[in-house]
């Protein structure tokens, strides 16, 4: 238990340099860094990503089309589809491709640089290691992810689309698009952006701390990167359902009574 | 140079193409070790699936208490209040945790919590070159390290099942409770609309997300190469194709699930 509590401590410490390096704008030191980070980002994790996310659209289209139609309104299959992909799955499949793509990714990048001494050397060429490596890839993640997150919904609602007007076809095209864009306005798709870029933040975060802090030769790389996997599952359901209830909790923004 | 350009396009297709079908074999072979005598796997199997277990509920909990009270819980209470149908609630919860969530959020915290620990388990053994060494002595590492991974997995896959139904539905009372409802309604709706069909489709799921773990985390554990790297990457590879995977999986089994089973999504 106490070990526990010192290691997230650890974690909070290491979390809260890396977010101070980026926030007092010391990174800029390093922003050509920063920018290839963001291009190996975009080349490598976009189409898994989006992938996964149309996968996910797909299901919450079936699912609501099935649901509707049990309560004999076929044509209100756009209410699920849209609060089904913009407030919850979406933001959790993101989560999921993240931890298990780029979060994972960094841990072996950043534990097979500290076992074979490279973040040593770093230091030792006077080069701030945690300021080069760590707050690079998060201030990568802050300038692309917004943007590869919206189009990811994009992903989500065509899928949607697919499976309820031209895979059950129990609704028009036009009635299921008057309905979906009626469930759903600007203030939704920011905070559901908020909700993901939090997801990504945490996950970049806690992939940093492992693989910085990895030791124990090539099988130590292999043991972080899993362990590394289980902090970030549970930090995306937490984060997932404190933005739940933080923005829809309340109020469920909703064109329907007064 | 067309040569070069084909080669640029086709090679990773023809990659890709030739691990989903190495990925196959190795299902198979499991399979056909599992059944066939002797079987020397008993021990293996019974620590593989404590591991599993001891690895796995925290998150587990922790995870479809999160989930099921906010995006089921939350989203559609507000959704009924406006209706003033807020008992309704447990009949949606049989859609939402039963059918969906459960199995998928013990499909991800199985992958991403054990399946890791399997792949970055057998993927040092393999740059240790110990499987190598089994191999001299005799010993075929698929009865004695695949099979009973396969089988722990899977059979812990489908029990959690149950775990996390309990503690999704957990989420939902917790849902109906912050409203300020009698959970009565809840309880009473949620057992009207509960089915056995939905019941051994969700168990039935979740017992092959199980396998598709097992099956691509033991094998990206056991082709993992090159040097200190190696291990981590194959730990990347082996989660990113699980959950792809997984989902791809849950869309198709859900959707013929739905489409031949009618009489589970009638509302009662």
């Amino acid at each position: 238990m106490t070990a526990a509590v010192a290691s997230f401590g650890e974690i909070a410490k290491f979390c809260g340099r890396v977010l101070g390096d980026v926030y007092r704008l010391r990174v800029l030191r390093f922003f050509g860094e920063a920018l290839r980070q963001a291009g190996i980002l975009i080349l490598g994790s976009t189409i898994v990503i989006w992938g996964l996310v149309f996968i996910i659209g797909l299901q919450c289209g079936i699912e609501g089309a099935y649901f509707t139609r049990a309560q004999g309104a076929p044509s209100y299959a756009g209410v699920f589809s849209a609060w089904c992909d913009l407030r919850e799955l979406v933001p959790y499949a993101f989560g999921y491709m993240m931890s298990a793509k780029v979060g994972t990714g960094i841990v072996a990048e950043l534990g097979s640089m500290r076992i074979s001494d490279e973040i040593d050397a770093l230091e030792v060429m006077g080069i701030d290691s945690v300021l080069f490596l760590c707050a690079t890839r998060l201030l990568a993640a802050w300038i692309v992810l917004p943007f590869m997150y919206v189009a990811a919904i994009g992903a989500g609602f065509f899928a949607s689309y697919l499976a309820v007007v031209q895979q059950i076809g129990e609704v028009s095209s036009g009635g299921f698009f008057l309905i979906f864009w009626m469930f759903q306005n600007p203030p939704d798709l920011a905070f559901s952006v908020i909700k993901a870029m939090s997801m990504a933040t945490v996950i970049v975060l806690v992939g940093c701390y492992y693989g910085y802090h990895a030791s124990g030769g090539p099988v130590g790389v292999g043991r972080a990167t899993a362990k590394s996997m289980v902090a970030n599952i549970v930090g995306v359901h937490l984060v997932g359902m404190l933005g739940t209830q933080l923005f829809w909790g309340a109020n469920p923004r909703a064109p329907i009574g007064g | 140079m067309v040569r070069g350009t084909a080669d640029r396009v086709f090679l990773p297709t023809k990659n890709l193409l030739e691990e989903v079908g190495d990925m196959m074999i190795l299902t198979g072979k499991t399979l056909v070790s599992a059944v066939r005598p002797p079987y020397p796997y008993g021990g293996e199997f019974v620590s593989q699936f404590m591991f599993t277990l001891r690895l796995c509920w925290m998150p587990l909990l922790v995870s479809t208490v999160a989930v099921s009270y906010g995006a089921p819980g939350l989203q559609a209470a507000n959704f009924l209040i406006l209706f003033g149908a807020l008992d309704r609630l447990g009949g949606f919860f049989v859609l939402a945790t039963i059918r969906e969530f459960a199995p998928f959020v013990c499909a991800i915290i199985v992958a991403g919590v054990a399946g890791t620990a399997i792949t970055a388990d057998l993927g040092a053994r393999k740059i240790r070159e110990e499987l190598d060494a089994l191999q001299v002595l005799g010993v075929d590492p698929i009865k004695n390290l695949v099979v009973p991974r396969f089988l722990a997995l899977m059979i812990c896959t489908g029990l959690f099942d149950a775990f996390a139904i309990v503690f999704g539905i957990t989420g939902g009372v917790i849902a109906t409770l912050v409203n300020g409802a009698p959970l009565g309604p809840f309880w009473a709706t949620f057992f009207t609309n509960a089915d056995v069909t939905d019941l051994w489709g969700s168990v039935l799921k979740c017992t092959l997300f199980g396998a598709i773990t097992a099956v691509v985390c033991c094998y990206k554990g056991m082709t993992a190469s090159g040097g200190a790297e190696g291990v981590g990457r194959a730990v990347n590879q082996a989660v990113v194709i699980t959950f792809l995977g997984v989902f791809a999986f849950n869309y198709v089994f859900t959707q013929t699930l739905l489409a031949t089973h009618p009489e589970i999504t009638v509302i009662r």
